[in-house]
């Protein structure tokens, strides 16, 4: 049977086939905002027409769907979510108003001409209730039911739709909570509800708090949606497993998503670092050893360039993430994005320095080129250098106007005394730079050097740009995989299905109780085989990982270490001290083996493991490089005023073992890969291509 | 040399911008102080070998801005003896550090590229401890400032990559908790050596002629920018004053800063010759720190597009005239404990009010004053000494032209870069539980825009007795000013309970506390920027939705009529209310027994 996967994006909507050959089938459709789930059948009805089978028949034969959605990403950004009361302690009505302070991340300290933060709660919608817990997990006061009842009833009569209840100290004795969300649900069943330790059971009131805001925000239309797609498919013959990208990187079924919505934030960029590391894998054992250990995925779209660093093979995670203005404290898989994507717009700033994005053209009006503005964009830029095809932009579905994009390139350049060709290749460069400096930050954030690293790009842009920015950070190696512009749905392939459970206790080493950890883990675990058995799975075809958060005593920053062994005790506390001050230096430079460490969250994740991904592998090349060439186009490179003819090749044509050298473009109905000057490029087995500066 | 192409220059900016961000993370990822690490007490940046600056994006104005100053004199001191490795420290005010005050320590590291110095930078935290007669350095009444605690002038600690290992237990032999001292010192020299790595790499990548050469043009860029600014600012001497409640030594008598600021042309001149003589008291601030801050209080007023530029460039054009023997520029031995708050808040304030009048378009109303204070006791849980202090209990931002403040961020003197702490962690770390943390209705100045809320913060004392110092506190009787009409904030209060008793607590002061105590902190919020009388109606109904603002300020204050349950705008009696001035003012004053804010008319609540 059929395999599928389904990324709905801000732009298109992707969808991979993965048929029992083995072969890989691509398709496209228009994201459509208002409601996704029709860009979702027109992507599917596209695959079905490939099969020539009504889209009922075609469904009817693909055993599971993994789904990724933008949807409540862009709920909680364009602020359309629901109305959402909160139910909090009594005394600490504005914790999530104050958040910690008056920026989010990267404003500027000189700038204090900034609107004040609009919570997603309103204070009238943000009621107080007598109860307490300490920190101990005593409860001091217990829930009085009656208060709670008449705010509760306060806020339903106020149209709310969605309730949080945001307790403190919940994370360690969840008592309060839980007895508020039975009153409320007995009260309305039609609303939703959410208790903050249900979605992060981590101290920290702010960022627990408002995470759980944000997942009762989005819950509901989470819910709507869920429900309507699960409908359709059963209406369209579907009767295979559907499971939803979570941010993260695991994947679930949907009824044990829409509880904890806020997972569903990121789902699709979360999956193309899966897709890297899947790919370099075949790579390496292509070559027989492994030479890609450490991997930057990158994903350039329209609007984003997206990084994830991935060091020996382990995708990073953090819990540090704001989404718009809003702290989202759950783990995601550690995807750092800037405004940098083919739509990305060049101005002038205040100093009259070139700049391009982050204010992107997105789909419309778009760049240029596509007839409707007159600002250039970076797929302006590409355009009149040459590196992109005018006729055969996404296989010809979308005319460039070559005139339009050198008009706009032209106005930019005038405002710096460029040529139209100087101006294309500065903000070439200069969004090129941009990607890089992210990927800089990333990578010295962790303490990697980034020439360590093989690139992996995708993205309908990632192609036309790696290299360079490859060159200009020495990275070896880029590979564009086949796949490239739909890196997220292939990545939705390659993932465990999870779930991963944490449970805040915060003791020094000295004052270790083993059998305390143990019971926190064996309560993880129980609740773990509850919940896996509910969807069909059983005990034994899991797999755990056990990890805790450390720090120095008096610290307040922690570094997440995995258990040396299934439990904890005596014996291994030793070798877990001396990883975690092994860790540390490779961090910070330095490590404090004189300081006691302590041990705060305990986490567990929970998996298993997909089906095996078995590509086809297509025949070596018979004929010449030459047989898979459709064209060339002159190029300008690396600020030279001369343009070169360069030959374009015809990405369905190349076969395993042909090799092309710089300068050079390929095409696809997809995208196009930029080989410039001074790098070599083969086709690998699987079709992908693999730059390499010579 | 070739002219710098403009994607290196801009490349190489963005460069040392990233930089500091990164140093800055590092060290709050590392360190242990609740100040450096959870609240961002912390200042980082790039200077070039003759000091001047390069990059300053990440910090508290006081701790960093000043720091040309101290690399002068470093320079003078070392002469020839700057070297690879070496790793000054410093927190003194005098005698070359130009340091804020003692707890603030400064690791200052000299960077070479072929032998030849190229830059410095600063990593700056503040310590939880710096010696002296009581922790945190917030001593009230020291007699000079040895008493307040280790001063160390600018001294290698590191010299050569190896440390000086006499000096140094010398100075973990004088602080308290020297392990944990140790751990911060740690934590800023590794991140100095981080940032070494980085611009060497820079340097190897594009040459030092490329580097330095952006880095000149960027100045050059930053200045042409903020000077064309300051022309279009109408030519004149505007002037601004602020003042803290007392000094901490003579009590009870208001000590004030005096700015006369002249624009002429293309430049800015800061005379603060008129400010009070040099105290007594701990509230004196040094001449760099003073300098620090009433730079950053320009910078405010230069347009947005430019708030990630700022360099050299933007202080060429500003002059300071600030004579010896002031309260803005004390002789040694002064003490200057209080004065991050105490009278640096005033330095930025004033500047700040001179800048309201002359720009009106960039109008700042002044920020909640600081209600800090410095307990110390022991922690029965681990029977060790503990010494606390946060941000959370202060009041909130104040408004701007065209933006309300926000509920929540500490300091307009700090400019917002640090932060509140966590209920659930301050619990955890200290022997005190929080009963209340939350914004107190129409406790802020009202404005066409205004403040941001006050704030209501109750906590009880679950550890042993000690002693509480509120060095860091100020404004139960001076109030931060609106701008353009707006109103300025409420007076504020602190006061313990024990027992029946309700005793009241000012700043600058040092007081027990028991067992069981609570302390209430009533700390207003932000001041407002225009007349209220001309905020929309619809703002202030939804502030009265949100219970911001009481039926009663709506009308006495916003001249807006409403029903106080269905929200509806009596249109007629609030067009009337609206159209006459209002010929009597109102304010909120603490009722000291209820702790409920009352509104009073102006004048009749200041005690």
């Amino acid at each position: 049977m059929k395999q599928l996967t389904i990324d709905v994006g801000g732009t298109f909507t992707d969808c991979l086939v993965l048929e029992e050959s083995g072969q890989l089938q691509r398709f496209k459709a228009a994201t459509t905002p208002q409601d996704p789930t029709q860009g979702f059948f027109a992507a599917a009805g596209k695959a079905a027409a490939h099969y020539r089978q009504p889209l009922d028949r075609f469904l009817g034969g693909v055993e599971q769907i993994v789904h990724g959605t933008t949807l409540g990403t862009n709920i909680l950004i364009t602020e359309r979510g629901a109305k959402v009361g909160m139910l909090t302690s009594k005394g600490f009505r504005d914790i999530v108003e104050m958040r910690r302070g008056i920026r989010n991340l990267h404003g500027s300290m000189f700038d204090l001409f900034i609107d004040p933060y609009k919570p997603l709660v309103p204070r009238y919608l943000c009621q107080t209730v007598e109860e307490r817990t300490l920190y101990t997990g005593k409860v001091l006061n217990a829930l009085n039911e009656e208060e709670l009842r008449a705010k509760t009833r306060l806020l339903l009569d106020k149209g709310c739709t969605a309730v949080a209840i945001c307790f403190l100290h919940s994370y360690a004795n969840g008592e309060n909570e839980l007895k508020a969300k039975r009153i409320v649900q007995q009260m309305a069943p039609e609303v939703y509800v959410t208790a903050s330790h249900e979605i992060l059971p981590v101290w920290r009131e702010f960022e627990r708090f408002s995470t759980a805001v944000v997942s009762a925000y989005i819950g509901p239309a989470i819910t709507r949606y869920a429900a309507r797609l699960q409908g359709s498919l059963k209406q369209h013959g579907f009767s295979g497993r559907l499971l939803m990208m979570l941010a993260n990187g695991l994947v679930q079924v949907v009824d044990e998503c829409v509880d904890r919505a806020v997972y569903l934030l990121n789902s699709g960029p979360a999956a193309a670092p899966s897709a890297a590391v899947h790919l370099a894998g075949l790579h390496d054992k292509m070559v027989g050893h492994r030479i890609h250990r450490n991997l930057l995925s990158v994903d350039m779209g329209g609007t984003s360039f997206d990084v994830c660093v991935i060091n020996n093979g382990e995708i990073p995670t953090t819990t540090d993430a704001w989404v718009g203005e809003h702290r989202v404290a759950i783990k995601m898989v550690d995807v750092p994005s800037v405004g940098a994507g083919g739509g990305s717009l060049a101005w002038i700033d205040s100093l009259g320095l070139l700049s391009v994005g982050p204010q992107s053209a997105g789909a419309d009006p778009g760049p240029a080129a596509y007839g409707k503005s007159e600002e250039a964009t970076v797929t302006d830029a590409d355009l009149v250098l040459g590196y992109i095809p005018g006729d055969y932009f996404l296989g010809g579905d979308i005319q460039l106007d070559l005139k339009r994009s050198h008009e706009a390139v032209a106005r930019v350049g005038a405002q710096l005394n460029m040529s139209t060709d100087e101006s294309a290749q500065s903000i070439f460069t200069t969004i090129n730079t941009v990607m890089a400096n992210l990927i800089t930050e990333v990578c010295t954030n962790k303490g990697h050097d980034v020439r360590e690293f093989t690139m992996v790009a995708g993205g309908g842009g990632g192609g036309v740009h790696a290299a360079a920015i490859a060159r200009q950070l020495s990275i070896p190696i880029v590979i564009v995989p086949r796949v490239a512009a739909l890196m997220s749905a292939f990545g939705m392939f390659t993932m465990d299905l999870g779930l991963e459970y944490a449970r805040s206790c915060a003791r020094r080493q000295s004052q270790l109780d083993f059998a305390e950890i143990g019971a926190l883990y064996a309560d993880m675990r129980g609740q773990a085989a509850k919940d896996f058995a509910r969807i069909g799975i059983s005990e034994s075809d899991l797999s755990y990982r056990a990890t805790v958060e450390m720090r120095y005593v008096g610290q307040f920053h922690e570094v997440e270490m995995e258990l040396p062994g299934q439990e904890l005790n005596a014996e291994n506390l030793a070798t877990l001290l001396q990883n975690f001050h092994a860790k540390y230096e490779a961090m910070y430079t330095y490590s404090m083996p004189w300081r006691a460490a302590e041990l705060l969250t305990f986490r567990l994740r929970v998996t298993a493991p997909p089906r095996p991904v078995e590509m086809a592998v297509p025949a070596r090349a018979t004929a010449g490089v030459e047989a898979a060439l459709r064209g060339s186009r002159q190029c300008l490179f690396d600020g030279s005023s001369a343009r070169v003819q360069t030959p374009a090749y015809d990405w369905e044509r190349l076969e395993p073992g042909h090799s092309i050298r710089g300068p050079a473009l390929v095409d696809d109905p997809t995208t196009t890969v930029l080989v410039p000057p001074g790098f070599f490029c083969e086709v690998d087995a699987y079709r992908n291509l693999v730059m390499r500066t010579e | 040399m070739e002219p710098i192409h403009p994607i290196t220059l801009s490349t190489i900016w963005h460069g040392f911008q990233s930089l500091c961000r990164e140093m800055r993370g590092m060290v709050s990822r590392t360190s242990q102080s609740y100040l450096i690490a959870t609240l961002g007490d912390l200042s980082v940046g790039v200077w070039l070998a003759d000091g001047s600056t390069v990059a300053v994006p990440e910090g508290l104005p006081g701790q960093f801005l000043g720091t040309h100053l101290a690399i002068a004199a470093i320079r003078e001191q070392f002469k020839d003896d700057l070297r690879p490795g070496d790793v000054i420290l410093t927190n003194d005010p005098y005698h070359g550090g130009h340091n804020t005050h003692l707890p603030d320590w400064g690791f200052i590291r000299p960077i070479f590229h072929e032998g030849e110095l190229v830059f410095f930078t600063l990593v700056r935290g503040h310590q939880m401890d710096t010696g002296g007669s009581f922790p945190g350095g917030y001593f009230p009444n020291a007699y000079d400032i040895i008493a307040e605690g280790l001063c160390i002038p600018p001294l290698k600690v590191i010299k050569g990559g190896a440390e000086d290992v006499d000096l140094n237990t010398l100075i973990y032999n004088n602080v308290r908790w020297p392990a944990e001292i140790k751990m911060d010192c740690n934590s800023m020299i590794a991140t100095s050596k981080f940032a070494e790595n980085r611009i060497g790499e820079m340097l190897r990548r594009y040459g030092k002629d490329t580097v330095l050469g952006a880095v000149h043009q960027m100045m050059d860029r930053t200045e042409r920018a903020v000077r064309s600014i300051i022309a279009a600012i109408p030519d004149g001497t505007y002037t601004g004053e602020s003042s803290t409640d007392d000094d901490g030594t003579v009590l009870d008598e208001p000590v004030t800063v005096r700015v006369d600021l002249t624009v002429k042309g293309e430049e800015i001149t800061l005379d603060f010759s008129r400010s009070d003589a040099q105290r007594q008291g701990f509230v004196n601030s040094g001449y760099g720190a003073t300098y620090a801050r009433a730079a950053a209080a320009v910078i405010i007023f230069m347009d947005s597009a430019l708030a990630n530029y700022h360099n050299q460039g933007s202080l060429r054009p500003i002059t300071m005239i600030n004579p010896p023997g002031r309260v803005t520029n004390p002789n040694y031995p002064a003490t200057v404990g209080a004065s991050p708050v105490n009278v640096g808040n005033q330095v930025l304030e004033s500047v700040a009010e001179a800048l309201s009048k002359a720009r009106p378009d960039r109008a700042i109303g002044a920020w909640n004053k600081h209600r800090g204070d410095y307990t110390f006791a022991v922690d029965p849980r681990s029977g060790e000494r503990y010494v606390r202090t946060t941000f959370d209990y202060d009041g909130s931002a104040g408004a701007v032209w065209g933006h309300d403040g926000m509920t929540g961020p500490t300091q307009l003197n700090t400019l917002g870069s640090v932060r509140r702490g966590s209920i659930e962690e301050f619990e955890i770390r200290f022997p005190w539980r929080m009963l209340k943390l939350e914004a107190l209705a129409d406790f802020n100045g009202a404005g066409r825009w205004r403040g941001g809320g006050g704030i209501d913060w109750r906590a009880v004392n679950e550890g042993s007795a000690g002693r509480m110092a509120t060095g860091s506190s100020d404004g139960d009787v001076t109030q931060g000013k609106g701008a353009q009409g707006g109103q300025p904030h409420p007076c504020s209060r602190t006061i313990i309970l024990r027992g029946d008793q309700k005793i009241r607590v000012k700043p600058h002061r040092m007081v027990e506390i028991k067992e069981g105590d609570t302390v209430v902190k009533l700390s207003a919020g932000g001041a407002g920027v225009g007349d209220p009388r001309q905020r929309p109606v619809e703002n202030v109904v939804i502030d009265v939705r949100d219970e911001k603002v009481t039926v009663e300020a709506a009308r006495l204050i916003y001249g807006v009529v409403l029903d106080p349950v269905s929200l509806e705008v009596d249109a007629a009696a609030t067009r009337a209310l609206r159209s006459v001035p209002s010929s009597q003012r109102y304010e909120a004053v603490v009722n000291e027994d209820s702790f409920q804010v009352e509104l009073k008319p102006v004048g009749a609540g200041a005690q």
